[in-house]
């Protein structure tokens, strides 16, 4: 059997999955980050980028291999060498990438549990959408109302509490990393503390219907004062034609009668109807 | 005339239709006048007197066709008519347009159909790079463009990839395992004419008022139960593919169980017969899921029914975990008939066993039971149950395993091997495994949740599902179709063409998909007509790779019919294989062999001088090779 | 000398008398292949079952209505619970059938035959007279939809069953079938698909009318 230098291979992909490593980490993938999520999930990314430059490099310096030693020379009519497996090298393969996905999912858990945790007093934002528009509802503050913007103190813990009013609705602010359905007739919410000031997008990421694409709101994260203040111009009359619970859904729906408005709190958490939350 | 109606075929057919259609529109129209309702509904998820036609109109033209008519004569006990066997194989075109019973004709039936659907699939996703080239909107309006998205992965799944596989198992699975034919030859031409029909009214929802289905491919309702009527055509659409895949599904699980030569036994069977035995558990599983589904979908938006009305007491999820339920297996349905073709191929033309064929084989069903227990990974941030994520995530994760098994196995089959690279068939092979693994490892970043709460539904979705699909099944495809052309068509195609087909289509993945990864990353999201000017130069890179990735599949087009035709003659045996499929000639004769081989090995048993997997009828001779103990392998039934 | 090679390996099959396709294949398993194709078939029709399950499951547990059923709605258990000891009984008459035809009773196959048919037709006759009575429409909620959904999906599969079972009964009256196990698989077949569309119905009956 001719001999196979396994050992450079092996020391040959590792080198070149270090120097892919190298090269991928110079660049910020997923962009700015803003939120206290992004850290941990960016290293989390990090940690896959490493891993997979890794694993491909093996296949491709493997298969690179094989295919300058033990390519065909013209005119051979032979065969390969009649090897039908190794018990060893089976076990090996099957052992090692369980355990890197294992340690992968182990991880990913951890960071789970991590960007979503809760802080004491949080900032509870209502976040209703519809074909193509977002409307937010600051429950705690007055009951203020806000259409197509919506702004949040910096360094605090902001709960989205949303509920869909005619189809699915995605939030995605890429810079926080955090995305949740809007789903009809469930309350889902998302965790979310802002670490960076700044003007964002939020963006629908569910197909919602012909706006789809089109279906944005402005996010600004700025100073508690500013957010104060912004807060104190706002108006405090329900928007027209919201369903503002399911339960308030299911009212309008059967008695209908027009929105009167002024619920307290918006009763998104004080319905009786068992919601599925995401937490 | 008259006689042509009476007879099945073309003409039949046309009238059966008429009369099929005619029926559904009066039954409707009918029953509403009776109601005391206006003879028509066009409330735009109505449109009932358009819909069953829509049901009605298959049928009459399957009755028409023939498809039912040695069934209705065994249905009413009369004497059934004895096959001449006259219209079993085929001598001309035309007999490819009869319901031919034949599965080698059958084979080529699916597969030039689903081609046919391949390209117009492709003129699709050219349709949508044409849109997303620059910002703004250009070619397309947003509605026609939801039209178009998920008409293109309709069409590319349920008539390009899923059906391709049958056809390719089609043609050579019976002879590898030493059949004449399949267990249900009718069963087997009738799974074939309902594609056809699920194709034609899929595209023909684009006639439909209000467009074609625009909810994407995954239809999710309340979007689905709101829509225009185009939603129907796709709920009935998928009915009729579903039903077509099942039933070959059965066919194939019979004839692999029932029907395999002596001395055949579990271990002896080419990877491809285990492949297309785990996929058609997939199928026989999953599929009845998106089927009922799909019937809620329709019951909701005809006959105003509530499954998905959150108002009056339906589950909006429950849509997407019955869903997922099927459409996550179908990911295997369309990967695992890829990995066996890509075992043979890469056996043969590397002239040596596949490595680790047990834990290959063990592998495939690894995958079969862990693909029923991953559904729920399309829905981490759906709103779904939170405690089922991190389970979810786990056992996502270890399909990765017997994935990665496959992907070393294949690379230690290289090892010492004699690799024929000049073969285009090899190419698409290795280009599979490099490009599946890229595939595969996007996938293990979606499966871990914190990072799939960023990229679901992003453009990094969008370049992992066709690294998956495209850089893995239509590779597999490619490599199955270029493998045993010789074989169906008796003629070798141009290798010098496919080289260049097999580099056109590398570098058009690679340059269309990887920049995919990147501008989702970004934030760019998945099915918009629209984006960020931020992403516009990257799309147009994207948009230049997929007219490259189109026109490279010209040249395949180019490739096959010129050689079909006019290429030279290949031989029986040009790769010097040694399954059951390559000892018979090319084209195999009617029914395949005049005596059934007898298996005295295993199927690649490349490198033993000697060494052989079967013995042909006629080759009594050699009494030297030990006699085959009558098989005593259990059906796993 | 096609059948000679075969019979050299020791397993020999011959067609069966109704299938004039491809020449004989080596038979590697025991179980035939009609019976084998439609239990896969049942397979997939327990799941077509299951997602309707699924579906019911979703909307009664994590919707989570504070009554099931709505208030309002009565169900006609006892109607349906002598329904369903109309339809268990049609299995009880086809296994007898299929007895009758091993030992050769043409006329046992027959009444047997004839019995279950009835005994379906009679249950299917119930059931959509259940429909008319029943006070609610599919469109009335989420219950409506999987009230109708799940019975009416079960009533199909007894209407397709009576078919099969109808087109065994020409059969049988046409003198066709014998006690060979290849000569009764037209009534063996239908049995089978027959009994699973009974066994169904108690879950359905079960999860709908009692649980």
């Amino acid at each position: 059997m001719p001999k196979v230098p396994y050992l450079k291979l092996t020391l040959a992909s590792l080198a070149i999955g270090a120097v892919i490593s190298v090269l991928m980490l110079q660049y910020d993938w997923m962009g700015d980050a803003a939120s206290t999520a992004a850290g941990p999930i960016d290293t989390l990314l990090d940690w896959m980028i490493v891993l997979s430059s890794f694993t491909f490099s093996v296949v491709c310096v493997f298969l690179a291999y094989a295919l300058y030693r033990f390519r065909v020379k013209p005119g051979d009519e032979g065969d390969g060498l009649p090897i039908h497996g190794n018990t060893r090298l089976e076990v090996i393969w099957t052992l090692i990438p369980t355990v890197i996905v294992l340690f992968a999912g182990g991880y990913s858990w951890i960071v789970l549990d991590e960007v979503e945790s809760k802080e004491a007093d949080p900032l509870i934002v209502n976040v209703y959408s519809q074909q193509f528009a977002w409307t937010f509802g600051y429950p705690g503050e007055g009951n203020k109302w806000s259409e197509g913007e919506f702004h949040v103190p910096v360094d605090r813990q902001v709960v989205f509490k949303m509920n869909a009013q005619d189809v699915i609705h995605s939030f995605w602010v890429p810079e926080w990393r955090i995305k949740q359905d809007n789903v009809p007739g469930i309350t889902t919410d998302a965790v979310i503390t802002p670490d960076r000031e700044g003007t964002f997008q939020l963006v629908c990421t569910e197909l919602c219907g012909a706006g789809h694409a089109t279906m944005r709101a402005t996010v600004v994260v700025e100073s508690e004062q500013k957010f104060n203040k912004w807060l104190k111009g706002l108006d405090d009359t329900v928007p027209e034609g919201l369903y503002l619970t399911a339960d308030q859904a299911i009212d309008l729906q059967k008695q209908i009668q027009k929105n009167s408005g002024g619920i307290d709190g918006s009763g998104i958490e004080q319905t009786g109807r068992k919601n599925v939350t995401s937490s | 005339m008259a006689h042509a109606l009476k007879e099945p075929g073309w003409y039949r057919a046309a009238l059966g239709t008429v009369i099929g259609a005619a029926f559904g529109f009066f039954l409707v129209v009918g029953l509403r006048l009776l109601a005391g309702l206006d003879a028509f509904q066009t409330e735009q998820t109505g449109y009932p007197q358009l819909v069953v036609p829509l049901i009605t109109a298959p049928f009459g033209f399957l009755i028409g066709f023939g498809a039912f008519d040695y069934w209705f004569r065994w249905a009413a006990g009369k004497p059934t008519v004895p096959d001449d066997h006259s219209g079993h194989g085929a001598t001309r075109w035309q007999d490819y347009f009869t319901f031919n019973t034949d599965h080698k004709v059958i084979g080529i039936q699916y597969i030039v159909t689903t081609f046919f659907f391949f390209f117009i699939g492709g003129v699709l996703a050219l349709l949508i790079r044409a849109e997303l080239a620059q910002p703004g909107t250009q070619v397309l309006d947003a509605n026609l463009y939801n039209g178009v998205f998920s008409t293109h992965a309709v069409v590319m799944i349920f008539l390009f990839i899923i059906p391709m596989f049958a056809g390719i198992a089609n043609y050579v699975l019976p002879i590898m395992i030493g059949a004449p034919d399949m267990a249900f030859p009718r069963l087997n031409a009738l799974s074939f004419w309902l594609l056809p029909i699920a194709g034609l009214i899929f595209l023909g929802s684009f006639l439909a008022p209000g467009g074609s289905f625009d909810a994407g491919w995954t239809g999710y309702a309340p979007l689905s139960t709101g829509a225009p009527v185009g939603q129907s055509f796709f709920n009935i659409g998928v009915q009729f593919a579903g039903a077509s895949s099942i039933a070959t599904a059965i066919n194939f699980l019979v004839t692999i169980i029932t029907m395999r030569a002596p001395g055949m036994n579990l271990w002896r069977m080419p990877l491809l017969v285990w492949a297309n035995l785990s996929t058609s558990l997939l199928v026989v599983g999953a599929t009845p899921f998106i089927a009922g589904v799909q019937f809620m979908v329709f019951f909701d938006r005809i006959m105003g029914m509530n499954f998905f009305q959150f108002l009056e007491g339906g589950n909006v999820l429950s849509y997407q975990h019955i869903f997922w339920f099927y459409s996550h297996p179908a990911v295997y349905i369309m990967m695992l008939p890829g990995f066996g073709i890509i075992s043979e191929v890469i056996a043969t033309h590397a002239r040596k066993p596949v490595f680790g064929y047990r834990l290959m084989a063990l592998a495939l069903l690894g995958i079969v039971v862990l693909a029923y227990s991953v559904w729920a990974h399309h829905m981490f941030v759906a709103g779904m149950f939170s405690w089922l994520r991190v389970p979810i995530m786990i056992t996502t994760l270890l399909i990765a395993v017997p994935t990665g098994i496959k992907i070393f196995s294949w690379l230690g089959t290289l090892f010492y091997g004699k690799i024929h690279t000049y073969s285009t068939a090899m190419l698409f092979s290795l280009g599979f495994i490099v490009t599946f693994t890229v595939g595969g490892i996007s996938g293990v970043m979606l499966g871990l949740v914190p990072l799939d709460i960023h990229m679901s539904d992003t453009y990094f979705v969008v370049a992992h599902i066709h690294f998956v699909l495209f850089g893995g099944s239509v590779f597999t495809i490619f490599a199955g179709i270029y493998h045993w052309f010789p074989k169906m068509t008796g003629r070798m195609y141009d290798e010098r063409l496919g080289r260049v087909h097999f580099w056109g289509t590398m570098i058009g993945t690679w340059g269309t998909f990887i920049p995919q990864h990147w501008i989702g990353l970004d934030g760019m999201p998945r099915r918009v007509v629209d984006y960020a000017t931020q992403y516009g130069d990257w799309n147009l890179v994207i948009s230049v790779f997929s007219l490259v990735l189109g026109l490279a599949q010209l040249v395949f087009l180019y490739n096959m019919v010129v050689s079909w035709k006019w290429g030279p003659k290949a031989g029986d045996n040009p790769w010097r294989s040694k399954t059951i499929e390559w000892l018979v000639s090319s084209p195999p004769p009617t029914f395949n062999f005049d005596e059934i081989p007898r298996v005295v090995g295993g199927p690649y048993e490349y490198g033993t001088p000697g060494a052989r997997h079967a013995i042909m009828g006629g080759e009594d001779a050699e009494t030297s090779v030990p006699e085959p103990k009558p098989s005593t392998v259990a059906a796993p039934s | 000398m096609e059948s000679a090679s075969i019979t050299a390996t020791g397993q020999a099959t011959t067609d069966d008398h109704h299938h004039h396709g491809p020449p004989a294949y080596h038979q590697s398993a025991r179980i035939d292949q009609t019976v084998l194709g439609i239990l896969l078939f049942i397979l997939s029709e327990i799941m077509l079952f299951a997602s309707f399950f699924a579906a019911y499951f979703f909307i009664r547990v994590v919707t989570g209505p504070e009554t099931w059923p709505p208030p309002g709605v009565e169900l006609p258990v006892l109607i349906a619970g002598i329904n369903t000891v109309v339809l268990i009984s049609s299995s009880f008459t086809v296994h007898y059938a299929l007895e009758a035809i091993r030992k050769d009773n043409h006329d046992g196959l027959k009444l047997g035959l004839v019995l279950t048919w009835l005994l379906g037709a009679t249950f299917l006759f119930i059931q959509i007279n259940e429909y008319i009575h029943i006070g609610f429409t599919p469109r009335d909620g989420a219950f409506g939809s999987i009230f109708f959904s799940l019975t009416g999906l079960h009533g199909a599969h007894v209407f397709v069953g009576l078919l099969l079972l109808t087109f065994a009964t020409v059969r049988a009256f046409r003198g066709h079938f014998g006690p060979a196990h290849k000569d009764h698989l037209g009534v063996e077949v239908p049995g089978i698909y027959w009994h699973f569309v009974d066994i169904m119905w108690i879950i359905v009956f079960a999860s709908i009318y009692i649980l």
